[in-house]
């Protein structure tokens, strides 16, 4: 009888909790969902192990769910994934589980965290964890865990576009692979230099994003355009 | 008498077929790497890039024509020596070939001077290789495939360099990639002034070039000593002006090391021509 009580009371919690963490999904999907398209003037800045890159002036346009496009004029390098996958994830609530992971501090806030899991087995995201200020509905952090791009941890900052959920300012640390630059490809070949074997494994890009321009319509063919 | 000897050399060299081939092969050479690129350039890229490209994206317009212009200068100066070869190291032997030495030699101008003339009309037709080289990868190229920044993979990694800041990298580097042929042209003028043949000189000098480039290329310790002398090491020190920063100390010692070359090799020229027993 009293294992019966304990089992029902852990049951009992545990979906208490995996409601609660539903509820905030929703709440933060809804707030996603306000936004139906954007445009906006990203400052791209990559600290990437063997990549020697000056900050890029880029404009960024996004329109819901997947849509996703960077106009630069110099070369802007991006993280493969974070950018919109984890709003199109958490936009079809049929494709994951969410885990209430309890209420902590991140940066003198207090945010809710939640971690998802996929239920269908195509998924590329393996595990999302998410810290969540649940009064103005936005994603502080975010810990993403993919089958293809490793591991990548975004943090955000927001300013002006709060009511739209949308960050001024987004820092990407991402798994950079271990590799080595063969000789044969740098065709460097009179260098003296032995071909070098990157050591740190953790490439950070900052963006930083102004001037907004939400909700004014950007047409599907502008995303199939060719830059 | 100099001037007027290195006018009546370049007259020599312009009136060769064989130094249209240079110019004709290069043209050639420069539109079969267009048409690859505009065919399939952007799975060159993604060869360039593939290291990084399971966790990041590289947007933008990578394939312009910076990067187009710096994969025709590293694939060509591999094989510009050899169309440089083909007319410089016929310089005193074809004429020692065709009997024509003699007449030369006759000439109330002095041996020396004949060398030297027979440089600089060598230099001169170098140099318009090299200007014809720029002007189809600089002009032509950006033309046809518009400009941007400048993705570079080195033996350190990636390098991206902006547009606004690649111009005078690519001018200095087409100088030093001038030093790199002449050298090639001294070489084989120096040659040729061995041989009475006008085949000799041009295989040997290319013989030489291999040697040195693959000597230069083993990761041998054995070597490590000779390979920052051998000139076929520094042929390549056009790539540092794409470094950041750029390793002005190993240009300079490059431009040092190309320009003794040059000087040697023209002064043995001289001198065995001075004592060359012209009986043809």
């Amino acid at each position: 009888m009293r294992y019966i009580f304990f089992s029902l009371l852990i049951f009992y919690s545990l979906s208490a909790n995996s409601q609660t963490a539903d509820q905030i999904i929703a709440q933060l999907v809804s707030k996603i969902n306000l936004v139906k398209d954007y445009s906006v003037k990203a400052n791209i800045k990559a600290d990437i192990p063997m990549i020697k890159v000056l900050p890029v002036n880029a404009t960024i346009y996004f329109k819901q769910k997947d849509k996703f496009k960077v106009i630069s004029k110099g070369i802007a390098i991006l993280p493969k994934q974070g950018f919109t996958d984890v709003s199109s994830f958490l936009s079809n609530k049929n494709t994951y589980v969410a885990v209430d992971g309890g209420i902590k501090a991140l940066n003198g806030v207090q945010t809710h965290v939640v971690t998802v899991i996929p239920t269908v087995e195509n998924s590329d995201i393996v595990l999302a964890k998410l810290w969540i200020d649940t009064k103005n509905k936005v994603i502080l952090k975010t810990d993403l865990t993919t089958r293809g791009s490793g591991s990548v941890t975004m943090n955000y900052v927001y300013g002006t576009q709060l009511a739209f959920g949308l960050p001024d300012q987004i820092t990407f640390t991402v798994d950079i692979k271990k590799f080595k630059m063969p000789k044969s490809i740098s065709s460097d070949i009179n260098n003296s230099e032995k071909a070098k074997k990157s050591k740190s494994k953790i490439g950070i890009i900052t963006i930083k994003l102004s001037g907004y321009l939400v909700n004014k319509g950007i047409s599907d063919e502008f995303f199939k355009k060719k830059n | 008498m100099l001037v007027r000897n290195t006018y009546n050399e370049f007259i020599k060299i312009i009136a060769k077929p064989r130094s249209y081939i240079g110019l004709g092969v290069l043209t050639a050479l420069i539109f079969v790497i267009l048409f690859a690129m505009k065919a399939d350039g952007t799975s060159f890229v993604s060869f360039v890039t593939a290291s990084f490209e399971q966790t990041l994206s590289f947007n933008g317009n990578i394939l312009n024509g910076n990067l187009i212009a710096f994969i025709i200068l590293q694939m060509l100066i591999v094989h510009i020596p050899l169309l440089v070869a083909l007319v410089t190291g016929d310089l005193i032997s074809g004429e020692a070939a065709m009997g024509t030495i003699r007449m030369l030699a006759t000439k109330p101008i002095s041996r020396t001077n004949i060398v030297l003339s027979k440089f600089i009309a060598g230099a001169v037709y170098t140099l318009i290789l090299t200007l014809w080289l720029a002007f189809l990868a600089l002009i032509v190229v950006k033309w046809m495939f518009g400009t941007g920044d400048l993705i570079v993979l080195n033996s350190s990694g990636l390098i991206i360099l902006q547009e606004q800041d690649i111009m005078w990298r690519y001018l200095c580097s087409f100088f030093v990639a001038y030093l790199a042929l002449l050298t090639v042209s001294s070489l084989s003028i120096c040659l040729s002034a061995f041989a009475e043949n006008s085949i000799g000189p041009i295989v040997s000098t290319m013989g030489i070039i291999i040697l040195f480039t693959i000597i230069g290329s083993m990761d041998v310790t054995v070597f490590d000593s000779i390979k920052k002398f051998l000139f076929t090491t520094h042929m390549a020190s056009w790539r540092s002006f794409f470094e950041d920063p750029v390793k002005m100390k190993d240009i300079w010692q490059s431009i040092i090391i190309l320009v003794v070359h040059n000087i040697v090799l023209v002064a043995i020229a001289i001198i065995k021509f001075n004592k060359k027993d012209i009986t043809s």
